[in-house]
């Protein structure tokens, strides 16, 4: 529940001056004026996110407007856009010697040079996302929430609604939630959507290629939150989350290798370019359940705030993952704070990740060597500096650097694998300036 | 519920009976007498500078003091916040035009059995508690304005 | 798994009728900083974030603490 928080200097003989009229009950002459409550909440930020090597950089601009309206109605309108350059890992491992592929739109390929991670540079893309939501009472003791979001770029579509109700109990110590997200996104893969487990053709061969795909997400969460103390507050959740339908992604391949050596299987490129080697599409189950459990606590100690969290998420997938995050708020003066922020994550591989497909032994049902799936830690570590403007308002700083690194499965490793750096290990930095105001 | 509102009022004026026996009640404000006020309608409204909707009621309660107070209306806002220094800030901000009470170790909440924020109790000019308000809503002001005019027409 | 999910919510749950202050001592609850989440906007961006570059989201919830007012 949202709270009252603005509070203003005011010298200390004034104050006492003030709390003496009071108490002898003297009428001050002031005019009844008719309090000004902020009408409207404006929260804006600019993230800069980007990865080292070439990869994804991406620049965003966010916003969320908040009309508040009387009795603790609001209206919220959530507005995003991001631009995306940079290149991602086509999935494909290195070799010794160069690799071409073909572009997803099959118009064109690129080569990448010997021993280098064959990364797909295609992605320059727009990203503009809305959302809705309305907020308001229910009843002496429940806060109901309904919304809707809608996102696009150019080959990804998503839509939404969700709602969410909240009860409190035990003269407001403890709080009951409820709520549900439901969503439908069609994918509209740049070239068509590839047959799973068929080959990369060469250029202006789409022939493995279909139509628009979608999938449905349906997610669940369950949550109760208690006062502790004056200065303890704590929250636990569980959440589902149901997806169905088309879970590939539709531009990352598998190298199909050697059995021995577990180099890949060579192939002779068409004359307006194509592949050099032999390269499946990925294929991932068209269902996905996921479970998980997450607590929180908020402890204040003397003006500093210690918030930590830990969430455990298992699926159907076998991926089964843990995440530690721990962010310490330091008030400096009365007007600006520090926040140094940590986070760990951990995660297993998926039952069908693969480093690569070994072409002397069946295939498996399902495969994908996206380093999403695989097996990885990840680290945080940043620093945030906020501070209040002359205006009363709020203004923010974050640089943060996130580090993967991620081991493939020994048993996976064939022969000159083995000795070649697999994991398309990431670093990125984050960087977000945030300005808050009300009017 | 009669009967707890009952047996609360008869602690409030067992209370006030024993007020000049109790040693150094409040120490950083005057004792607290609602006898001072028979005859009238008094509403004691708890609050606390921290509170969103407390600053929100103030500008009503204001009103209903100006409205009200020729024909015998008391309003006592009874401060909560464990620093008087808070509520001080707070009232030069958002000017109260009622009396104020400092409650600092919520001597008086715990007496009435505060549930919510803001709370406010409306005693008749009999010394009965009439009515007890949880919460501020804009959208019950009215509602509330007519239990005072009630409450004020009451002989005592 | 419902099972351990059962006995966690059950878990939360007792003791939570006897734990909590009175609504006149939620002063420190009531600050910005200690609301589950205080901004909103870079909890979202982390979200998408590391749905983008990981297995795993959301879990978050909301809901509780603060002034507790109305």
């Amino acid at each position: 529940m949202k709270a009252f928080t603005r509070k203003h200097e005011r010298s200390v003989s004034a104050t006492l001056a003030a709390a003496t009229c009071a108490l002898l009950g003297t009428t001050a002459v002031t005019p009844v004026d008719a309090q000004e409550e902020p009408e409207w909440d404006f929260n804006t930020s600019l993230l800069y996110y980007g990865e080292d090597e070439g990869r994804v950089q991406d620049a965003s601009f966010k916003s969320i407007i908040r009309r508040l309206y009387t009795d603790d109605r609001t209206l919220s309108l959530g507005f995003t856009v991001d631009a995306l350059t940079g290149a991602t890992p086509s999935g494909a491992i290195r070799q010794d010697g160069p690799q071409s592929f073909t572009r997803p739109s099959g118009s064109s390929s690129y080569t990448e040079p010997a021993g280098e991670l064959p990364l797909d540079d295609t992605f320059r893309d727009t990203r503009v996302a809305i959302t809705a939501g309305w907020q308001q009472p229910a009843g002496e003791k429940g806060l109901l929430s309904v919304g809707a979001s809608v996102s696009k770029e150019y080959d990804y579509l998503h839509t939404g609604v969700n709602a969410s109700y909240a009860h409190d109990f035990n003269n407001r110590n403890t709080t009951v939630s409820a709520g549900f997200a439901f969503a439908n996104d069609s994918i509209e893969p740049v070239g068509g959507a590839p047959i799973p487990f068929t080959n990369m053709l060469d250029v202006d061969d789409t022939s493995n290629r279909v139509g628009d795909q979608d999938k449905d997400v349906l997610d669940l969460v369950f949550g109760v939150s208690q006062v502790v103390s004056k200065n303890l507050l704590i929250q636990a959740n569980y959440s589902l989350s149901q997806s169905d339908g088309y879970l590939n992604n539709p531009y990352k391949v598998l190298s199909l290798v050697d059995g021995v050596t577990g180099d890949t299987l060579p192939r002779t490129p068409g004359p307006n370019g194509g592949p050099s080697g032999q390269y499946l599409f990925e294929s991932r189950p068209d269902e996905r359940t996921q479970h998980s459990l997450y607590t929180q606590a908020k402890y204040y100690m003397n003006g500093k705030v210690l918030d930590a969290s830990y969430r455990y998420m298992t699926d159907d997938w076998e991926i089964d993952s843990h995440t530690l995050d721990v962010r310490y708020r330091i008030p400096i003066g009365d007007a600006s704070y520090l926040e140094p922020h940590i986070r760990y994550y951990t995660q297993s591989e998926a039952e069908f990740y693969r480093l690569s497909l070994d072409g002397s032994s069946p295939l498996p049902q399902y495969a994908s060597s996206d380093y999403r799936l695989g097996n990885f830690d990840g680290i945080t570590a940043g620093l945030k500096y906020g501070w209040k403007t002359r205006n009363d308002n709020d203004m923010s700083l974050r640089v943060e650097w996130y580090q993967q690194s991620g081991t493939v499965p020994v048993v996976q490793l064939i022969g000159n694998q083995a000795a070649r750096d697999n994991y398309p290990d990431l670093n990125a930095l984050i960087v977000q300036f945030s300005y808050r105001f009300s009017r | 519920m009669k009967a707890v509102s009952g047996i609360k009022t008869i602690c409030v004026l067992l209370s006030i009976a024993l007020a000049p026996l109790a040693s150094a009640a409040d120490s950083a404000s005057e004792a607290f007498d609602l006898g001072a006020h028979e005859g009238k309608v008094v509403v004691l409204d708890f609050w606390a500078s921290w509170c969103g909707p407390c600053r929100r009621s103030f500008p009503w309660l204001n009103t209903m003091h100006a409205k009200y107070e020729q024909q015998g209306l008391v309003i006592i806002g009874v401060n909560l916040d464990a620093s008087q220094e808070d509520a001080a800030e707070f009232l030069e901000e958002y000017p109260a035009e009622f009396r104020i009470h400092f409650d600092t170790d919520a001597v008086l909440a715990t007496e009435y059995g505060v549930e919510a924020m803001p709370s406010s109790y409306v005693i008749g000019r009999d010394g009965e508690l009439k009515t007890t308000h949880r919460g501020f809503k804009v959208k019950e002001q009215s509602e509330y304005e007519a239990i005072l005019i009630e409450a004020l027409g009451e002989q005592p | 798994m419902l099972r351990i999910v059962a006995i966690f919510l059950v878990l939360t749950c007792t003791g939570c009728t006897s734990m909590g202050v009175q609504p006149w001592e939620r002063e420190i609850l009531a600050k910005e900083e200690m609301q589950l989440t205080v901004d909103p906007l870079e909890a979202a961006t982390d979200d998408h974030i590391y749905f983008s570059k990981e297995a795993s989201s959301g879990g978050r919830g909301f809901g509780g603490g603060g002034c507790g007012c109305n």
